[in-house]
């Protein structure tokens, strides 16, 4: 879907982007992480055709950005970082025009509207002016104008960034229902937490470089974390009897690797029962993310 | 409905807004009807209100119509739409100063009024239009500033809109004293104007040359958002614009000759005259558009792979404009040297320091951004004012050379600064 060569950026004194290669695949979400100034804002703009590179190019569905600029807007959602507001309108108005300054026939302009607020949950609010909604509901709108011309390409820059835990839970479920819904995303974040619950993939990028040369897949299976109340030597050996496998373990802790089948989790902590483990903590490993991220980056992050 | 423009009208024209200026107006007008005459009358406030809807007020709100989108960060997403250029600059122009056009609009009657009994209609009508071709071309200015100055990212909006605005009031204010001194020529019993040796109605001719320039402000808004929203611009529009300007001012040749003193008629005049005009544009704009050592850098390395016409296609207005005064320059100092050796010598020494200049503002640009360009207008402050007065002051008179074009030293020393400075600022971008 997004492909990127060589990509070279510069600021005045300083290079922003050297050399960046990528590959972002079709109707995945990808995590854009790394510390501040690495250099993911300026990739994210480069992608929305907002910037033109030194050298190298950036494709979206065939179309550089170099060449067909406007092309590429036409199909592609983008939320800045700070976002921006028309504060004074309703939030019916602002998508009122977004809807029209994306193309969308006048006479289609209101239904397009409607979609969108319902999409992001805004429906019961569209007579209220955008300054006064709460920062979550702002976030939300600032989605619905990203979206309302239903683009392939969502881009979102540190989407969650000053959230409510209750704001971070709901756009988690907003990017996937997109994302189920056939859009390609891309959201950068250097809070990692935040990007575990609906990340595909995760491109790490480090001083304007992407660390391991390419994205990586996560949730291809689930990591379980057990913990015993009484330790017991053969724990390793049941679970290597199950068939999942041992990332470490020992006699009253485990971390393993299986399938992200819910049943066979079911079926595994039956089992551990059935045997007699005093079974005190039997949990998907949230921090599979930050695992992935700092062995890439050997923890200088 | 053009999406821009109906944006701009629910922010800039609500019905509350309106009846405010309505009211505001109406009330004016009373007051200056009851007023003694010799204080104020309606005709004379309506003209003072006029002027503070369509350009004292306009001109802020055409500027703001941008820089107000970089400050409330609205601008990418603008920038993301699928709104032409085109849609994009009259939606702003026409909707972002909609309440200033109905308060104007409200005040044009009560002008035009009087100048219809005491003129006639047709004159009346003529400064009708000349009054709102005048609101138009300053908020045309203002707009045009405010998509050139943005490009400098000073992040000092505050100070990007007082420019932009001043730059529209100023265009405003030097057509209408233009036009003011057209009516006192009028007066005196001169009707005409010679322009490329042809005669043309006073009157007639400024309206035109207004009507003209107006046409440029708008292509030039055009063309700036095409550059903001990623089009592609060549630079054929530019050396279009330069063609015509030094066409146009060229034409006053043989009008100058007679009002001054001037020594050279003919085709080397004309050139002058041209070339001054280039020299002007060459500074305006080394000045407005940002130098950006990034783009100057690929801008070389495209060169050095001889992909010329990629360059041409990229090249700026600045790097357009000293091309062209280099080129107009060089064949007027060629056409002075049997006639006038020492103006030609001038011209030469002129050049010299022109490139000295053109590349200290690239050279300030890429060692202090945005504000470079203040640190060299101050630079060139001190080589044109203060260095040559600290010498006069000493009894050097001798070494103006060094610093203003006068005599064969000075195209030496011209020149050499030139190169010396070109070296640094190409120093600088390689780096």
């Amino acid at each position: 879907m997004i492909e990127i060569r060589e990509l070279v950026f510069e600021y005045p004194g300083h290079r922003a982007l050297a050399g960046v290669s990528l590959t972002i695949v079709k109707g995945s979400i990808t995590a854009l992480v790394g510390p501040n100034g690495a250099g993911k804002t300026t990739l994210l703009r480069c992608m929305a055709a907002l910037e033109t590179p030194y050298s190298g190019h950036v494709t979206i569905d065939g179309l550089d950005t170099r060449e067909a600029p406007r092309a590429i807007h036409a199909g592609l959602g983008y939320l800045p970082d700070f976002f921006g507001l028309y504060d004074a309108l309703s939030v019916r108005r602002c998508l009122h025009y977004a809807a029209r300054a994306h193309g969308i026939a006048p006479e289609a302009a209101a239904a397009a509207a409607e979609a969108a607020a319902v999409r992001v949950g805004l429906a019961d609010r569209m007579e209220q002016a955008a300054g006064q909604l709460s920062r979550g509901l702002r976030q939300r709108l600032a989605i619905a104008q990203a979206i309302v011309h239903q683009p392939k390409v969502l881009l979102l820059d540190e989407p969650a960034a000053g959230l409510d835990p209750k704001a971070r839970r709901d756009l988690s479920r907003l990017l996937l229902v997109l994302r189920d819904g056939g859009m390609t995303l891309v959201v950068s974040s250097h809070i990692l937490a935040e990007l575990e619950d609906y990340s595909d993939r995760m491109v790490i990028v480090d001083r304007g470089r992407i660390a391991g040369g390419d994205s990586i897949a996560l949730k291809t299976g689930a990591r379980l974390r057990i913990r015993l109340a009484s330790p017991r030597d053969d724990l390793q050996s049941f679970l290597a009897g199950q068939g999942v496998t041992i990332l470490k373990a020992d006699s009253d802790h485990a971390v393993a690797s299986m399938s992200a089948d819910a049943s066979a989790r079911a079926r595994l902590l039956a089992a551990l029962i059935a045997a007699g483990f005093a079974v005190a903590d039997f949990t998907e490993d949230a921090r599979a993310l930050e695992d992935v991220y700092f062995s890439q980056t050997g923890g200088a992050a | 409905m053009n999406p821009e423009l109906q944006r701009n009208l629910w922010l800039e024209a609500s019905p509350f807004r309106l009846a405010l200026i309505a009211g505001l107006v109406l009330l004016a007008f009373a007051a200056s009807s009851v007023a003694p005459p010799a204080f104020a009358t309606p005709s004379r406030a309506a003209l003072a209100l006029y002027w503070f809807f369509a350009v004292l007020w306009g001109t802020r709100s055409a500027a703001l119509s941008v820089v107000a989108e970089i400050r409330e960060r609205t601008w990418d997403g603008q920038k993301l739409s699928s709104i032409g250029p085109w849609e994009m600059v009259w939606g702003k122009l026409f909707g972002a100063t909609a309440a200033n056009w109905f308060g104007a609009l409200l005040c044009l009657p009560f002008i035009l009024w009087p100048a219809v009994r005491d003129t006639g209609l047709v004159s009346a009508l003529m400064y009708g239009v000349i009054l709102l071709a005048l609101g138009v071309f300053a908020q045309a200015v203002a707009l045009l500033s405010s998509l050139v100055l943005i490009r400098r990212n000073t992040g000092n909006w505050r100070l990007d809109t007082f420019l932009c605005q001043v730059a529209g009031i100023v265009a405003a204010f030097t057509y209408y004293s233009l036009w003011s001194s057209v009516s006192a020529f009028e007066r005196s019993g001169t009707s005409t104007l010679d322009w490329w040796g042809h005669t043309f109605n006073l009157s007639s001719f400024h309206l035109v040359s207004l009507l003209v320039f107006l046409g440029w402000a708008l292509v030039g808004c055009w063309r700036a958002m095409r550059a903001e929203l990623r089009f592609t611009n060549g630079p054929y529009v530019w050396l279009a614009y330069l063609f015509y300007s030094a066409v146009y001012s060229a034409g006053f040749e043989s009008w100058m000759g007679r009002q001054l003193p001037w020594q050279s008629h003919g085709a080397a005049a004309k050139l002058a005259l041209a070339s001054l005009t280039l020299l002007a544009s060459t500074y305006g704009m080394a000045f407005l558009e940002p130098k950006d050592t990034v783009r100057l850098r690929w801008l070389g390395e495209q060169l050095g792979r001889g992909r010329l016409y990629r360059v041409f296609l990229a090249l700026d207005c600045w790097m357009l404009s000293y091309a062209a005064t280099l080129t107009a320059g060089l064949v007027l100092a060629v056409l002075w040297t049997a006639s006038s050796p020492v103006s030609s010598l001038m011209v030469l020494a002129m050049l010299g320091f022109l490139t000295r200049d053109v590349a200290i503002f690239v050279l300030m640009q890429s060692r202090a951004g945005g504000k470079g360009d203040f640190a060299a207008l101050a630079m060139l402050g001190a080589l044109y004012l203060l260095l040559p007065t600290v010498l006069a002051g000493l009894g050097l008179h001798g070494l103006d050379f060094l610093f203003l074009p006068v005599g064969m030293l000075s195209v030496v020393a011209g020149w050499g600064e030139g190169a010396a400075c070109a070296y640094l600022a190409l120093r600088r971008i390689a780096r």
